[in-house]
């Protein structure tokens, strides 16, 4: 079973005793039938294009991943060496499901899959990516989004 | 990502989170998450079961259509079948036990020899998937193992992608672990990361030169350097006793 128990030392005390911000309000959109929304991706694996600059460690900024990108383009630049990337390796859509949603919009699941995709890096301070939410959420807004996968690593 | 639900969500964006360390989002209480028990690294479970992934996505969509009560907390029911070990499982290509160079004139041959080896599965699971995850060391494979084994002489080259020699090192480091991986999953169904992990790091030259590396740049001036290596080279699970 994966569980926290399963997570090696010192990476599980980490994960388990790492500060989480708290929040004063519990803001809660909602919105139609899954067959009316449009779905983005929102991962923090610091995915970039192949020949880009990786993310900077503690690197609050995001970067777009347009739909469009070919699947053999897409390279993780996440800090961490404590996690898998084999499944990655094999199969993209572990870390970034972009062909299921595509499969979901097809069979009219849900409405579609907006046309530019989000990556952040995972391990930055929240504090540090109030500009990238900003940002992040005034594009999706912008293009009709009213649904976000967030899919850490 | 539990806190950028938050962030996103105030800015007028349903959202639903894939959590894969149920102490934070247990802490930070994003509107709606579903816990998956899978491995850090796949937060939609299993590579190349579009059933199975679909089932975990299915699950976390489906949180978007409840009524308000946030903060909502699903689990996901299953392990993916690949976290355990495949008992049938046989790295794609045969090597020699590793020996222990000691000079970096050495360490170069010996990677250069291993590679000889595991390129030609390398390219038998870039034609089986269609795609390589390596691409960030910013040069190609034939250069990787004279460009490393000069950190072993003191040397601090770079290349052009990267702004230190310290960062192209590690990127290094993270594309031959990605091609080692690559190629050894170039026949068969997935073996569990362990698996691949446990390979690497024991039976390989590659793994043990990124572990001389790693102590090498643990006592080099360039603090830069000792930080990435001590930190970015090697998974704690494998790194030397003592």
């Amino acid at each position: 079973m994966a569980r926290l128990e399963d997570i090696p030392e010192p990476t599980r005390t980490v994960v388990r005793d790492i500060a989480c911000p708290s929040f004063e309000t519990a803001p809660f959109v909602t919105g139609p039938a899954l067959s009316r929304r449009k779905v983005a991706i929102v991962s923090s694996a610091a995915l970039i294009r192949r020949g880009d600059k990786p993310f900077d460690f503690g690197s609050g900024e995001y970067r777009a991943v347009p739909s469009g990108w070919p699947n053999d383009e897409i390279l993780m630049s996440h800090v961490s060496i404590n996690f898998d990337r084999a499944g990655f390796q094999r199969d993209i859509n572990v870390v970034y499901p972009i062909d299921r949603l595509r499969e979901l919009a097809a069979e009219g699941v849900i409405g579609g899959v907006t046309e530019t995709h989000y990556t952040v890096m995972g391990s930055t301070d929240p504090a540090a990516m109030t500009d990238s939410a900003d940002a992040i959420a005034a594009a999706l807004l912008a293009e009709g989004c009213n649904a976000v996968v967030l899919a850490p690593v | 990502m539990s806190a950028l639900a938050h962030m996103l969500e105030d800015r007028g964006l349903p959202t639903t989170v894939l959590a894969l360390v149920l102490p934070q989002v247990e802490k930070t209480r994003p509107p709606r998450a579903l816990f998956v028990p899978f491995m850090l690294g796949r937060p939609v479970g299993e590579p190349n079961d579009a059933a199975f992934q679909r089932r975990v996505l299915m699950q976390a969509l489906s949180l978007l259509e409840r009524g308000y009560g946030a903060p909502i907390l699903e689990h996901f029911p299953d392990d993916n079948p690949s976290w355990f070990d495949r008992a049938d499982w046989q790295p794609a290509m045969d090597l020699p036990p590793p020996a222990t160079p000691r000079t970096a004139a050495d360490w170069q041959a010996a990677l250069r020899a291993e590679m000889a080896l595991v390129l030609p599965a390398w390219e038998r699971f870039k034609a089986r998937f269609g795609r390589t995850t390596t691409g960030l060391a910013g040069q190609p494979p034939e250069a990787w193992p004279a460009f490393a084994a000069s950190f072993l002489d003191g040397a601090l080259p770079t290349v052009a992608l990267h702004d230190t020699s310290a960062l192209a090192l590690r990127f290094l480091a993270d594309d031959l672990k990605a091609l080692y991986g690559e190629a050894v999953q170039a026949e068969g169904g997935p073996p569990s990361a362990r698996q691949i992990d446990g390979w690497f790091w024991r039976r390989t030259v590659a793994g043990q030169f990124l572990t001389a590396l790693r102590a090498a740049a643990m006592v080099s001036p360039n603090n830069a350097l000792k930080t990435v290596g001590g930190r970015f080279f090697v998974p704690t699970p494998y790194l030397p006793m003592g």
